[in-house]
């Protein structure tokens, strides 16, 4: 069998390997986080619970739902598949609020000053061409439809933003990444601090 | 294991009585199987129940995201906690204690899993869960290679299928690169010799080819499925007679094909809509197989074709039976048929028992 020396260096070497995996994961989303470009937009939340994660609060956004049809490059994603990534940029609204006015299947070369460029991945696709099919919908996923809250205090926020205005804070990273920084309801920001 | 024990002891009573054996034989055979560790069996066991339930508290600790405790002290946490599962399963395998080495891997990796869903609690991520999934498989799969310890390996192989079921479930299409884990992982079983983990690999294996019925031409492949187990079986059974050395192999896989074949054609009967005259068909076709798969069982002593052709046969007839071959009076019709046949075979098989029997008095 294995010398003492040659098991402990594996084993070290192991948990070095997974630890490291778990710092990559952190040290991703905290540069995102710090880093990237922060938009905020407005959401809808409800509430369940997530086998190993506990609490949290889904939020659904108007970006989600998207009318192919009715969008510049919506026939240049008719053929995506769920699951595919998708690049949808937004437009900020003066009355707050972020709008999508263009789509792609790759990251768009030129982007309009202000604009910014979010990724997702195609969930459900319906509908055939844009061109000839009006009602061609998409439904998009970010990775920021879950907020996770503490044991017990996902039902009282959802109660408590009820009739308040709630805004996601969203940074977006360069590749277009999103991340969920935390939630602004009515004039409150909530986000956790960073962690160094 | 203790199906071996008892049975010896049956044995080793009646080839005592039978003069084959002394009474010391005896004495010192049981006393051997005895101190076979029966009572490590227990302590690993136990050990392996111990890590799971640890890791357990673990897990829940992360769902609960307690706020008193500051996000970075829990990360930190965690991270002591793979390092300290991985410090004592070295201390423990240089006392010679394996199966209690094993356990703490089995924890560290749980923990690892933990770790995972506290990172992505942590910055609220949503991605795709899968993703997650799979970078706890491939770490489980890496520290059970590494540190051949079986437990983590059977927790990759377990952590690969969770993944290929959510992506599965997620499109709706079959997911090949389960095929790429499910080598990997069976080709680490294999070089480890671990008998269990043969069972694993066949099982895991059984289950993704039986899903193909469901998800390959729109959810109707099942004959595909029911021609893969034959022809498994085949290849199974060719191997037992020609390649008897590998039957630590083969001999499992006889019985999973069995299972994948049923698992085919019970779909073609009962999932399928089938029209009467094809349904009647398979049923013939299907008790055909499972009599065969009894047959080959009696014949060459392998106890999980036998079990797997009469449990089969059950789940079968009572199938046909709650489905109705068109009206009652024709399933009666269809049951006698079989019966009679069956009845017949019977009577064969105890005319060429007794000539057999004859032929060994001459002898």
């Amino acid at each position: 069998m294995t010398s003492k020396r040659t098991l402990f260096a594996l084993l070290a070497a192991v948990a070095l390997v997974q630890s490291a995996a778990l710092l990559k994961m952190v040290y991703d989303r905290h540069t995102l986080i710090k880093t990237g470009r922060e938009i905020a937009i407005p959401v809808v939340p409800v509430d369940p619970r997530d086998l190993m994660r506990g609490d949290y609060v889904t939020l659904g956004y108007p970006i989600s739902p998207l009318r192919r049809s009715a969008l510049p490059g919506g026939d240049r994603v008719a053929k995506l598949n769920s699951g595919a990534a998708i690049y949808v940029t937004l437009s900020p609204e003066s009355a707050g609020g972020w709008k999508p006015v263009a789509l792609a299947a790759t990251y768009p070369p030129d982007v309009t000053q202000g604009d910014v460029v979010i990724k997702g991945r195609v969930q459900y696709n319906y509908g055939g061409d844009a061109a000839t099919d009006a009602n061609a919908n998409l439904a998009v996923r970010y990775g920021i439809e879950s907020y996770f809250v503490p044991e017990g205090t996902g039902k009282p926020i959802e109660l408590s933003i009820r009739d308040r205005q709630v805004a996601a804070i969203v940074a977006v990273g360069p590749d277009g990444t999103a991340a969920l920084k935390g939630l602004v309801i009515g004039d409150e920001r909530h986000e956790d601090p960073p962690i160094f | 294991m203790w199906g071996y024990s008892k049975r010896l002891k049956h044995d080793l009573t009646r080839w005592r009585e039978a003069g084959w054996l002394t009474a010391d034989a005896e004495t010192n055979i049981l006393s051997e199987l005895a101190s076979s560790g029966r009572e490590v069996g227990l302590a690993s066991s136990l050990g392996i129940l111990a890590s799971i339930l640890l890791a357990f508290a673990v897990v829940s600790f992360v769902a609960a995201h307690w706020q008193d405790m500051p996000r970075a002290a829990r990360l930190g946490l965690i991270l002591t906690l793979i390092w300290i599962g991985y410090g004592a399963s070295g201390v423990l395998a240089a006392r010679g204690q394996r199966a209690f080495s094993d356990a703490a891997i089995l924890f560290a990796n749980a923990v690892y899993g933990a770790g995972i869903a506290l990172v992505s609690q942590m910055y609220h991520i949503d991605g795709h869960p899968p993703d997650g999934v799979l970078l706890w498989a491939l770490g489980a799969f890496l520290s059970g290679a590494a540190l051949r310890s079986n437990p983590a390996i059977a927790l990759a192989m377990i952590l690969f299928g969770v993944w290929t079921a959510m992506e599965m479930g997620d499109s709706g299409k079959v997911h090949w690169p389960f095929l790429a884990g499910w080598g990997a992982v069976t080709a680490a079983f294999l070089w480890q010799r671990w008998r269990p983990g043969v069972h694993i690999s066949g099982l895991a294996l059984t289950l993704f080819i039986t899903s193909l019925g469901y998800f390959l031409s729109e959810g109707h492949a099942h004959e595909i499925v029911a021609l893969m187990g034959v022809a498994v079986a085949a290849i199974a059974i060719a191997a037992l007679k020609f390649r008897p050395e590998l039957d630590t192999i083969s001999a499992p896989a006889l019985g999973y094909a069995i299972a994948t074949a049923f698992a085919g054609l019970f779909a073609l009967q009962f999932v399928e809509e089938t029209k009467i005259a094809g349904l009647i068909a398979v049923a013939a076709i299907t008790l055909l197989f499972l009599l065969a798969a009894i047959a080959y069982g009696l014949w060459h002593a392998h106890r999980g074709a036998l079990w797997l052709g009469y449990i089969g046969f059950s789940i079968e007839i009572f199938a046909l039976y709650w489905k109705t071959l068109g009206t009652l009076l024709d399933t009666s019709m269809f049951f006698l048929v079989a019966g009679l046949i069956v009845a017949a075979l019977a009577f064969l098989a105890t005319r060429l028992a007794s000539r057999s029997q004859a032929g060994r008095a001459v002898a």
